[in-house]
């Protein structure tokens, strides 16, 4: 199960609509009939999804839907408790922290990876020689394992004036800055380093969107005489509307399940500074009190709301595409 | 010494109580083992998984093993798998969750009440009963690991008492005496200022994450002559919101902002504090008073450059906050792994404190392989057992014993208090940003901070 | 996801009067006339050495600096992080860090864990994709909704209950805890894979299958004949999902596989921080990204595809 990879409903979706050829002729169905029509060796093929899906999907599925209702603490039976669950998380002082710790995640992160690969991918779609140089340049940060990220990172952050970013920063008579070590600096120090990690991936999709664009719409562009800044305004960024829309919902989807980076960086510290939505359904969870109803009441909860957000993406994006 | 090295390896970073678990003890039923059953069950071979200390040294690992061979010739039919574990907060919840914790493993003395409270831990009381020191344990001490019924049902095999930690090289760098350290928590406070001013080294480091935060302020309160909580019969008081907390945290915030001797490390648990002091980085800190086992074995630290020393106690309650380690039994053992499990326990970390043969046995391996032996600790059974386990192993005694006295000298006539009793983890964690607070907000509130924890730790008190 | 069966639809064309320079199909925002132009082609080209010179510095920079902080001395790191070996290099940080992590032992482990999710997954999307689109069984719309309902689930809701689930698996009873099946089979239930793969099916002409189907090949016969060999092209881009999110998953094997014997480099990194020096624990960074890396270099291609589709989504 990755946690942090966020796929897109959308798209997939579309697909569902047009089901080509006609339907098949409807059958008699007796047991005979169903295995000489192939009734049988499908229902073989299908087992692997059935039960991979059933066990590992649906079941969790419907048994946090319950658990959420419950008092568990897996050796005496589970107790129905009604809302008390969903009370208790909501009247953890703790909640409005962390849920304010998450969007500012998230608009750090947009702030910080949105615009810089879009505008690396635009001047990238223009280097005619060796752009493959570039785009793994870009790329290889991705490559490096995320915990191994977060632990270099760790040491750039080292607070003292000699830790690499404060030699730095020295070098233009800026710091020593606090980075992790203060509430105000950690959250953007996370950001930073997970913006680091991740921009790469969105260079290249927005490289692989670019190359979409249909050059007869610059030529169209240029017979008006609009210059180059005109075609960026006018051609390319409303063709990548798309492409940029998906990038920024699945950001938030994504951030809003946030874990490794606080959870190694500062274990949610300074002062709770950095503690998150999932970092809480952790603790509850597993940081000590086993408190499975009150974990898993938070996630229905963090799941309503990026439920809501899919739908929008994909009514938005529905919308446009038809 | 692997007992001092394990005794505070357990104690660190909290994890408040589990109140979730699985598997029943095959024999909870009948409330634990009975000796004819174990006696029984002696002869069956029988393969159990015992915990060895994460992040070792080889050396330890091949002392480890050299002391699982002696006790398997001794035991032909047990077979005994070491088992990487160190008990911390963060994910001791999830190994007892997931039932993959080894057969003999480690726990605090906070999370003994709790644990055999649920169930969660094999009843060995039957099999504690057959030990010959049984009725010798402390009663205080022994009481950690005792069911309502007053079963021994884990077994302390090491206790402690909070100490102050410094690093004898950076001392004379400062060019403070190293063997004349601070007795007051004023002097404390200006030999961290001088290091910090002196040195590259951090004057007086503090835990703060994984529970640690609220452990080491509450030790700090208790020196200074508070308490956490009062009992009253069944009702549990929180004292967090008091006069005591709050000179603890004025006393580090004059340390962090008006002396600026803190450092610039203000996320440190349990491991990465004692990672950083043997390293050479930090000039003081408090933790255990047994921690140099660890320091030694898992973060190398350079023996010459050791020192301890007793708490500084204030007021007229000042006491040092003392605690544990507690081993304990698999609830999923079977009959014969738990006798099996209790031998081990007996064998590996209860002989050698009571049993010349088997001291001597011990620190011969541990020496062996280069590691510390004779680390002082504070008795687990009365100070005359312990002084004579010193005396056996003085021969084979490889650590430098003068650069412990400014505390083991003094530690034994202090005061010694157990840990607040109820909720004691979840108390510690709720203190943790509190001390995060303090130390990276240079205007935090700290009233509010402490109102906000008493009522949270209360309600957690209340519900039990 | 369009652009894994359909290139893009272009727009007819509409151009009208003379067309200033010959019609270049690779053609971006800036033309060839543009380039000409000294106003652009300067700032273009100086764009292009500053977009150069940052992706060095900021892509490659942290890497290059890993490196040489893994053979440099612990004091120098800490004192000096910047300078290039003032104390002469220690090549020995590597191979202590080889064998205090026990990094073949460990990455071994995690090509294992990415290989058996990667494995799963293709099994469990082929034949589900195949069943889905082209046998198509009453069930099938049914069971198609279910699928695609778990689209909308985020993973985070599954943390708890999933491990739950692996505790004890219900009807079997078995707990999957510290089995590598642990990872590998909540890997395969992946709605995104099935549903790409079904698409792709979709697309296929059914007059083949129709055709096998009156020779007489049975449903097995036509997926491993026909269907198979014809989706190479999702398989590889499926793979590479599979790989990079195994590759990347840090919590749920931290849960699941607490034997140390089992971890992956991931889960047992941050385990010994703590307990090594740093100049070795760098070291043993460096080896655990010089392997993607090289990895990565291998395959470039496959990759770097493989993210672009990630975004191509929208068509």
């Amino acid at each position: 199960m990755a946690l942090t990879t966020v796929r897109t409903p959308e798209a997939v979706l579309r697909a569902e609509t047009p089901q080509r050829g006609p339907g098949r002729a409807p059958r008699r169905r007796t047991p005979l009939t169903w295995v000489r029509g192939g009734g049988l060796s499908t229902l073989v093929l299908a087992l692997p999804l059935l039960v991979v899906f059933g066990l590992f999907s649906w079941f969790p599925i419907v048994r946090a839907v319950v658990m959420s209702f419950q008092s568990t603490n897996l050796v005496t039976p589970a107790e129905w408790v009604g809302l008390e669950n969903f009370q208790y998380v909501l009247a953890d002082p703790l909640l409005p922290q962390a849920a304010t710790n998450t969007l500012y995640f998230a608009l750090l992160a947009l702030v910080f990876g949105y615009p810089v690969p879009l505008v690396a991918a635009v001047l990238m779609s223009e280097v005619k020689r060796m752009r493959g140089l570039y785009a793994a340049l870009a790329y290889l940060p991705v490559v490096v394992p995320p915990v191994v990220a977060v632990l270099l990172w760790k040491t750039f952050y080292d607070a003292s004036d000699t830790g690499v970013f404060n030699t730095i920063a020295g070098w233009f008579g800026l710091g020593p800055f606090p980075w992790l070590q203060d509430q105000a600096w950690a959250m953007p120090s996370l950001v930073l380093e997970a913006t680091w990690a991740a921009a790469g991936g969105t260079v290249i999709i927005y490289l692989a969107a670019l190359t979409g664009v249909p050059p007869e719409l610059y030529d169209a562009a240029e017979v008006d005489g609009a210059g180059v800044w005109r075609k960026v305004w006018h051609v390319t960024l409303p063709q990548l509307r798309g492409v940029l829309f998906v990038t920024f919902i699945l950001q938030i989807i994504g951030t809003a399940q946030v874990f490794t980076e606080p959870y190694l960086f500062t274990g949610g510290g300074p002062a709770n500074s950095t503690t998150t939505i999932l970092l809480m359904i952790y603790h509850y969870a597993f940081g000590g009190r086993g408190d499975y109803g009150a974990a898993t009441a938070l996630s229905l909860m963090l799941a309503v709301v990026l439920a809501v957000l899919s739908a929008v993406y994909f009514k938005l994006t529905s919308r446009w595409s038809s | 010494m692997k007992s001092s090295r394990r005794k505070t390896a357990l104690v660190l970073v909290g994890a408040m109580t589990v109140s979730a678990l699985t598997a029943c003890s095959s024999s909870d039923d009948d409330g634990g083992l009975t000796p004819a059953e174990a006696s029984a069950a002696a002869d069956e071979p029988v393969t159990i998984q015992v915990a060895i200390d994460e992040g070792l040294e080889q050396g330890a690992i091949d002392a480890f093993d050299t002391r699982i061979a002696e006790f398997e010739e001794e035991n032909p039919n047990i077979t005994v798998e070491r088992q990487e574990y160190t008990w911390v907060g963060t994910t001791f919840a999830a190994d007892l969750a997931g039932g993959t914790l080894p057969d003999v493993f480690t726990v605090p003395f906070t999370d003994g009440r709790g644990l055999i409270e649920r169930q969660q831990v094999a009843d060995i009381s039957a099999l504690v009963d057959e030990l010959p020191y049984a009725e010798a344990f402390n009663p205080n001490i022994a009481a950690a690991g005792q069911g309502p019924d007053g079963g021994q049902q884990a077994i302390p095999i090491a206790a402690y008492g909070q100490a102050v930690h410094y690093n004898r090289g950076i001392f004379t760098e400062a060019g403070l005496d190293p063997d004349d350290p601070p007795t007051t928590w004023d002097e404390v406070r200006a030999a961290a200022r001088t290091i910090s001013e002196k040195t590259d080294a951090t004057g007086f480091a503090e835990m703060t994450k994984s529970n640690t935060g609220g452990w080491i302020l509450t030790t700090l309160v208790y020196a200074m002559g508070g308490r956490a909580q009062t009992v009253d019969g069944d009702t549990t008081t929180a004292t967090i919101d008091t006069p005591e907390y709050r000179e603890a945290l004025q006393y580090l915030h004059d340390l962090r902002w008006e002396d600026d001797s803190m450092g610039d490390e203000f996320l440190y648990d349990w491991a990465t504090s004692h990672a950083d002091f043997g390293a050479g980085k930090i000039g003081m800190f408090v933790s255990g008073g047994g921690d140099y086992g660890n320091l030694a074995t898992q973060n190398a630290m350079n023996p010459d450059d050791y020192g301890v020393t007793a708490l500084p106690l204030e007021g007229e309650d000042g006491a040092v906050l003392g605690g544990g380690t507690l081993a304990a039994v698999n609830a999923k053992a079977t009959d014969a792994e738990q006798a099996a499990a209790v031998r081990w326990i007996d064998f590996y970390y209860m002989s050698k404190l009571t049993d010349e043969d088997a001291a001597v046995a011990d620190a011969q391996a541990t020496a062996d392989q280069g590691q510390p032996v004779g680390v002082p600790i504070l008795p687990v059974f009365d100070q005359g057992t312990e002084d004579a386990r010193r005396e056996w192993i003085a021969d084979l005694t490889n650590v430098p014993l003068d650069q412990f006295a400014p505390y083991s000298d003094r530690v034994v006539d202090q005061p010694l208090e157990a840990e607040p009793p109820v909720a004691t983890q979840d108390l510690y964690a709720a203190l943790d940003p509190v001390v995060q607070a303090v130390l990276t907000d240079e205007g935090a509130d700290v009233d509010a901070l402490l109102a906000d924890a008493q009522a949270g730790v209360q309600t957690l008190i209340d519900r039990g | 996801m369009t652009a894994v069966t359909t290139p893009a639809p272009r727009p007819p064309a509409a151009r009208r009067g003379r067309t200033p320079v010959p019609a270049d199909p690779d053609r971006g925002i800036v033309s060839v006339a543009d380039r000409r132009r000294r106003g652009v082609r300067w700032p273009l080209r100086a764009s292009h050495v500053l977009l150069l010179v940052s992706l060095v510095v900021v892509g490659l920079g942290p890497i290059l600096w890993l490196a040489k902080a893994a053979v440099t001395p612990t004091q120098d790191t800490l004192r000096t992080p910047l300078a290039l070996f003032p104390h002469g290099v220690d090549w020995a940080n590597l191979s202590e860090a080889w064998t205090r992590f026990e990094i073949d032992h460990y990455f071994g482990n995690t090509m294992w864990l990415a290989l058996g999710s990667w494995a799963v997954q293709l099994v469990v999307a082929v034949s589900g994709g195949y069943v889905l689109s082209v046998l198509r069984p009453a069930y099938g719309k049914v069971l198609t909704a279910l699928v695609l309902s778990t689209l909308f689930v985020p993973a985070v809701v599954l943390l708890v209950p999933l491990y739950l689930t692996v505790l004890d698996v219900p009807f079997a009873h078995v707990s999957l805890i510290n089995s590598f099946w642990a990872v590998w089979l909540p890997a395969g239930a992946s709605a995104f894979n099935v549903l790409l793969v079904k698409r792709f099916f979709d697309n296929l002409p059914r007059e083949i299958f129709e055709a096998a189907r009156v020779d007489g090949a049975g449903p097995f016969r036509v997926g491993w004949s026909i269907v198979v060999p014809m989706s190479k092209p999702i398989l590889g881009v499926v793979s590479v999902f599979a790989f990079i999110s195994a590759w990347k998953d840090f919590l749920w094997p931290l849960l699941v596989l607490r034997d140390v014997d089992k971890q992956p480099l991931s889960v047992r990194l941050p385990a010994l921080e703590s307990y090594v020096e740093l100049d070795v624990f760098l070291a043993a960074l460096a080896i655990s990204t010089a392997i993607p890396i090289v990895i990565f270099l291998i395959f470039q291609r496959t990759f770097l595809q493989g993210a672009g589709l990630g975004g191509a989504v929208k068509g």
